[in-house]
């Protein structure tokens, strides 16, 4: 019993005094984020990142101590530093586990010891951003070879892709004015990777088997979404139908008030 | 003889009902200049009354434990039948009657109508308004979200600008060093036992003074002079006046229709203006939400306190600037009422009012 309450004890001490040193006050962005040129340039882009939105920091994929100036960049305490090119689609995918997969299999993944593209090229490294469809475009992809696959691949994913941001916009809505989407959010946020992870194959025919099971569980969430806005519709109307019913109970009142003042001034 | 007049005669008979219903209503006289600023008062009680009744039908679903508090509003929100309404009613409400005390409050200051005999009127009242923001700030933290919790941490905070007390201040309001379940029990036992009961009481008094003393008339047109104090309690007559029943309070129910008319119109149409984005997410003692702020009657408070050099000035102020306006009955002694004719207050009336919604303006933008 002791010995489960000192654990704890040591857990709460830790998150209480390490939680928020982790979030911010990490020694790698204290030290980096005062340097200029390459050395201080990842803090600043990383501020702009969406690891640095979801409070992924340096050391989550860098490993080290964040707590310890002399021992932040030692072996022994995990860290990792720059990883080389070909060790990069299993850096991120020790948390994109999904992804890593898809890719491996990829032409991408399949020519990565020949130089082939991995992870940053296409999506960046510290200053990465929200994945979108914008990424696939000919700038990008002419850098190594023609666009015309990767514009049917765009092509197969853009509807489904749209459908997925159309009901992420909706849910976040709905989320807004109280309602629980803890289930529904988790049910889109599944499906969501589940659909990028695949088209990190950048397989057309595999794209095109697939793509109508994506777009048959986005029409479940879909139907979901809308039988909770049609709620909110009617309740709305509902809400229409009591204000004018109250305004008119307030000038009934007030016609009333109207007809006793007169009583008052003939009374004069 | 109706079964109804039977119950009625014997009641009268003993308790004399029907000279009592009259002596406080068809006979009780208001002034014939009474304006649509004296129905404020019904509005905040039909509120304070809509209050009590959400409350209590929250309060059969909610449940005051740091683990289950978040999940019991959700589940209010979404599970319970009509459970949503009542809820947003009741943080709807909860607002409106924050602008109803103050709009009471500047049309009481705004007709000189704290002067003597309505000290005590006036007391009572401006105490009703901190209740009610009392009420305000500890049914914040019941929700347990990121809001409810930070901004609890902020307001408690505050108290331990004061030297000497204050950090043991802020230990006794928290139950502990930090917000947490002695904390929520704590507002929790305020808000729904400790701060109703202090509410009926006080109200009571205050409509007892009201009564008492009879309305003020208000301080305009030709023929308004104003009255000289007596030594003496004088009740103030108005015999020339309207009845209170059925006469006026048709009016105050025209206005209490219109409130509830922009209640129910703020809670079906837009209830997110008074439900930041960090009230729908659960409380997270290790993750300090950007930009907590507090609610809109409280930013003249938050800012006050960025803007002096210390914390314990700030507070100082504030302080200050509340037992003034308490005290004004017994500061500003002088009989005449008509706002034309005190220009020094009216200066000082519009300049507080500036500074006040000023200052709100640049906690909210800060």
């Amino acid at each position: 019993m002791n010995r489960h309450l000192v654990g704890w004890m040591a857990l709460f001490i830790l998150l209480f005094w390490f939680g928020p040193a982790l979030a911010e006050d990490s020694v790698c962005i204290q030290c980096h984020g005062g340097l200029e040129g390459r050395l201080g340039q990842p803090v600043a882009e990383w501020k702009q990142s969406i690891h640095e939105e979801n409070g992924i920091t340096c050391h989550s994929c860098h490993g080290g101590d964040p707590t310890d100036f002399a021992m932040a960049m030692e072996p022994e305490r995990g860290f990792v530093g720059v990883p080389g090119n070909e060790e990069i689609p299993a850096f991120c995918g020790r948390c994109h586990v999904g992804v890593r997969e898809d890719y491996e299999e990829s032409a991408h993944g399949m020519a990565l010891a020949s130089g082939g593209p991995q992870c940053v090229v296409c999506h960046g490294n510290h200053q990465v951003v929200k994945a979108s469809i914008d990424l696939i475009n000919p700038e990008s992809c002419s850098r190594c070879h023609s666009y015309d696959r990767a514009e049917k691949v765009k092509e197969i994913i853009s509807e489904t892709e749209a459908r997925l941001q159309s009901l992420e916009s909706s849910v976040a809505s709905l989320h807004r004015v109280g309602i629980d989407v803890k289930a529904l959010g988790g049910e889109l946020f599944s499906t969501r990777n589940a659909f990028r992870q695949l088209f990190h194959t950048v397989n057309v025919d595999k794209l095109q088997q697939q793509k109508s099971a994506f777009d048959a569980d986005l029409d479940g969430i879909g139907e979901q979404v809308s039988a909770i806005e049609e709620e909110l519709a009617q309740r709305k109307l509902i809400g229409g139908i009591i204000v004018v019913l109250l305004i008119l109970a307030g000038c009934v009142a007030l016609l009333i008030r109207k007809t006793y003042r007169r009583e008052e001034e003939s009374g004069n | 003889m109706k079964p109804q007049k039977i119950v009625m005669d014997w009641l009268d008979s003993r308790l004399g009902v029907s000279e009592l219903l009259h002596q406080q209503l068809g006979g009780y006289k208001l002034p014939r200049n009474i304006n649509i600023w004296y129905t404020l008062g019904a509005v905040i009680m039909a509120l304070f009354g809509l209050q009590f009744l959400t409350g209590i039908l929250l309060l059969v679903y909610y449940v005051p434990d740091t683990e289950k508090a978040f999940a019991s509003v959700t589940a209010i929100m979404n599970e319970v039948p009509f459970g949503w309404l009542f809820r947003y009613l009741h943080v709807v409400c909860s607002n409106l009657i924050i602008v109803a005390l103050l709009l009471h409050m500047l049309s009481v200051l705004y007709m000189g109508s704290y002067k003597r005999p309505r000290e005590l009127t006036w007391v009572s009242g401006f105490t009703l308004l901190n209740l009610g923001l009392a009420f305000c700030l500890t049914g914040y933290l019941l929700p347990w979200s990121q809001l409810s919790f930070w901004a609890t941490t902020v307001a408690t905070d505050a108290a331990g600008a004061i030297p000497i007390v204050g950090e043991y201040l802020v230990s006794y309001m928290r139950g502990g060093p930090s917000v947490g379940a002695a904390t929520l029990g704590r507002f929790f036992a305020l808000h729904v036992l400790v701060l109703p009961l202090a509410l009926m009481g006080l109200a009571g008094f205050h409509l007892f003074c009201v009564r008492r003393n009879g309305i003020s008339q208000a301080p305009f047109g030709k023929d308004y002079r104003p009255r000289k104090p007596s030594a003496e309690f004088v009740h103030e007559e108005h015999h020339d006046g309207i009845p209170f029943y059925p006469n006026y309070t048709s009016k105050e129910l025209a206005v209490i229709f219109f409130a509830l008319a922009v209640l129910v119109f703020i809670t079906f149409y837009a209830p997110w203006l008074f439900i930041p984005a960090d009230a729908l997410e659960p409380a997270d003692p290790f993750s300090t939400p950007e930009h907590i702020k507090p609610e809109w009657y409280f930013l003249w408070a938050y800012q006050t306190l960025k803007i002096f050099p210390s914390k314990l000035l700030g507070l100082g102020v504030q302080v200050a600037a509340m037992t003034f306006i308490a005290l004004l009955p017994f500061i500003d002694r002088g009989l005449e009422r008509r706002p034309g004719k005190r220009p020094l207050f009216l200066t000082c009336y519009l300049l507080g009012l500036l500074i006040f919604v000023g200052i709100s303006f640049w906690g909210h933008y800060s």
